[in-house]
């Protein structure tokens, strides 16, 4: 009796030492090669801890990929980068031999994926069946990845992207150099009572109604979005649809038009805006404040942003950046980030922003 | 119930509908994002024609009522009529309540028109005309392919018709892949159908022909009725088939592709109004078409209403009316089983 009570003591004390050893063992795995993080949409995803090999669907990523000199573990890229990216191509001629994904209609090829081996995958959070589709099919980790207008979010991306990919010490240099010059902005705009601030309306993508819920360049430089605080047109959008009363309504300061587009694949126009007779009682209008901003270019580019922050800081208060080069300014930020001298102003050749941002 | 106090409901609900539209119309120029008070409303109507006795009133509320609320209503009930007529007229002739506007590929017709025209002719041209124009080919070849005559049976034509709808989508997705991004933002938000934008210049190009299509419709109704008796029966009262057949199509095409160029695609219209018409009146045509003309106004005129009146967002009608339209239709499937046509 004595024997076998001793043996079944002996059993209990083994078999709870083997399992809080294998809880030990479980945790020590998670913490050693994976990191839970949450994407835009609100997903809960486990991903490596150092990835090599990385197929970026995210135009945005993509681009804090190359800043970040981390371009070369890039396996595969999406159909707007090499197609439609017009600076691209000039910061990272290598992507010339990396395969292409997607599709214009979202639509991605599986079988290329897992023939490239990512460890992991970068989408857009605003395809929203996307992510879950490939990551339910293949098993590899697709973090859908946005700033959603927001600059917390941006350096959020890049810090992540840094850790990932082993370059913390070039993201942390990055942020620093973006964090300088949002000081920097911060000073010069400097405190502003409610009502010295413009309100400002943005008229994006292709659309006259469509307009960002949130966009850190305005707030930063000064100014207060009509829109903000709308709901997005769905969860993973950084943009909403309103009415055109609504914008009359609002009656804005000035109108912002998406200008990231070369001129003959835009749709809304300053001199539409201008002569729209619905529009003709709108301060803005009346007072000749309706002119082209950058915005988003298929989400944002990190260096852009920042440029699009001065740009607007001179639009809404000239006297305060009075003998300002924005075009040199924009080729030292452009620098800093992808490592060329005159990208910015190659990048104004290609989408002649030249002309609208010289006449401020 | 006796017989004369039915007939006499029956009439006050047909009075009842013809009217409606013209109540929600006045009660829809109050309704917007941008507050203007009833009073002021009048006012504003009453300055365009005596500018001296309300010369308070801000020129805005002028450019909001008249530039912007304006055509918009008109065009919805232009627009709500139209897809209405066009489904009610089809499903007579086809003898098949399922059958909508856009049964003979209309509509992939005409998004792969509007493509067309975004990728290739740029925003100097709108899309309407080519959308207009693909829409109605989608349909003659639709007629073309299914064969005319005897020969062509009513199955034959539907079948034709999804055969058509999906090469013209196939055709469209060619089109999008090779779409710059910014075009395909602007394609859509055309395919997603909305009011959003709707202004004079929009009812100048679609109202002539939407109105000459449905008064034409309006007027021939008496002969739906003998056309959806059967083929036999209607050639036996001296109806030549075929051909009122081939105009009705032409006719129910022009109306919606007309609206379909204007604002988009929108879906299920043309199978609710029909179906709301005949559970309240029966199946008579006589009464079926004008009065599905009537609420199919009301019934975009409060769906735009309520898009318009509860949030400064612009959802698009298109997507409202699927959102509406698939539970009630379910509703009136449940209730309409014994009425159809």
């Amino acid at each position: 009796m004595e024997v076998a009570r001793k043996f079944f003591r002996f059993m209990a004390v083994a078999l709870f030492m083997v399992c809080g050893f294998m809880k030990v063992m479980a945790t020590t795995h998670l913490a050693g090669e994976k990191r839970t993080v949450k994407d835009t949409l609100g997903r809960i995803i486990q991903i490596p801890d150092r990835v090599e090999r990385i197929l970026s669907l995210q135009p945005e990523i993509t681009r804090i990929l190359v800043a970040l000199e981390a371009g070369d573990k890039l396996v595969g890229l999406d159909y707007f980068v090499r197609r439609d990216d017009h600076l691209f191509k000039i910061i990272f001629p290598a992507q010339e031999r990396l395969p292409v994904v997607s599709k214009p209609d979202d639509s991605v090829n599986k079988e290329v994926v897992v023939a490239l081996r990512p460890d992991i995958i970068f989408a857009s959070p605003s395809e929203l069946l996307v992510p879950d589709s490939i990551q339910q099919a293949l098993g590899i980790p697709v973090v859908a990845l946005s700033s959603l207008g927001s600059f917390r979010n941006l350096l959020d991306e890049i810090e992540l992207v840094g850790r990932v990919t082993g370059r913390e010490a070039r993201a942390s240099e990055l942020i620093s150099f973006f964090n300088e010059n949002m000081n920097a902005i911060r000073q010069t705009v400097g405190s502003l009572s409610p009502e010295r601030r413009p309100r400002v309306y943005l008229a994006f993508w292709s659309s006259l109604l469509r307009t960002p819920v949130d966009y850190g360049p305005v707030t930063a430089a000064g100014g207060v979005n009509v829109a903000a605080g709308l709901l997005p047109t769905h969860p993973g959008s950084p943009g909403a649809v309103v009415t055109l009363e609504q914008i009359i309504a609002w009656d804005p300061d000035v109108i912002l038009v998406h200008g990231n587009y070369p001129p003959s694949e835009r749709r809304v126009t300053v001199e539409q805006v201008v002569s729209d007779k619905r529009l003709r009682s709108l301060k803005a209008v009346r007072n000749g404040h309706v002119f082209y901003t950058f915005g988003y270019w298929y989400w944002w580019d990190p260096a852009q942003v920042l440029v699009e922050t001065l740009y607007l800081v001179k639009l809404f208060y000239p006297e305060k950046l009075r003998d300002f080069e924005l075009e040199a300014a924009g080729n030292t930020i452009f620098e800093k980030f992808y490592g060329q001298a005159g990208l910015f102003s190659k990048l104004g050749e290609a989408l002649a922003f030249h002309d609208w941002i010289k006449e401020k | 119930m006796t017989g004369s106090k039915k007939n006499k409901k029956k009439r006050s609900l047909q009075v009842f509908l013809l009217v409606l539209p013209l109540l929600l119309f006045v009660i829809s120029l109050g309704i917007g994002s941008y507050a203007i008070s009833p009073r002021d409303l009048v006012g504003t109507l009453i300055s365009t024609i005596s500018p001296s006795s309300y010369p308070d009133i801000p020129p805005v509320y002028r450019d909001v009522l008249f530039r912007i609320r304006l055509p918009r209503l008109l065009l919805a009930m232009a627009i709500g009529a139209s897809l209405s007529v066009a489904g009610a007229s089809l499903q007579a002739i086809f003898r098949n309540p399922l059958v909508n506007e856009y049964i003979l590929g209309i509509s992939s017709g005409a998004a792969f028109g509007a493509a067309l025209s975004l990728v290739f002719l740029g925003r100097a041209f709108p899309p309407h005309v080519s959308a207009f124009l693909f829409g109605i080919l989608a349909v003659l070849a639709v007629i073309g392919i299914a064969g005319r005559g005897e020969t062509a049976s009513l199955i034959s034509l539907l079948l034709t018709g999804v055969i058509v709808s999906a090469f013209f989508s196939a055709l469209l997705s060619v089109v999008e892949f090779f779409a710059s991004p910014y075009v395909l933002q602007a394609l859509f938000f055309w395919l997603m159908g909305s009011l959003a934008l709707a202004g004079w210049r929009d009812l100048a190009i679609s109202l002539p022909l939407i109105i000459a299509g449905l008064l034409f419709l309006i007027l021939f109704r008496w002969r739906l009725n003998v056309l959806s008796t059967g083929t036999d029966e209607a050639r036996a009262l001296g109806v030549h088939v075929q051909r009122e057949k081939i105009l009705v199509i032409f006719l129910a095409t022009l109306i919606t592709a007309s609206a379909t160029a204007v604002v988009g695609i929108i879906g299920w219209v043309g199978l609710i109004v029909p179906h709301l018409v005949r559970l309240m009146v029966g199946t008579d045509n006589r009464l079926v078409i004008p009065l599905s003309a009537a609420t199919g106004a009301s019934f975009l005129l409060l769906a735009d209403d309520i898009i318009r009146g509860i949030s400064p967002l612009e959802i698009p009608i298109g997507i409202f009316t699927s959102i509406l339209g698939i539970p009630l239709f379910l509703f009136l499937l449940k209730k309409a089983k014994r009425v159809w046509l």
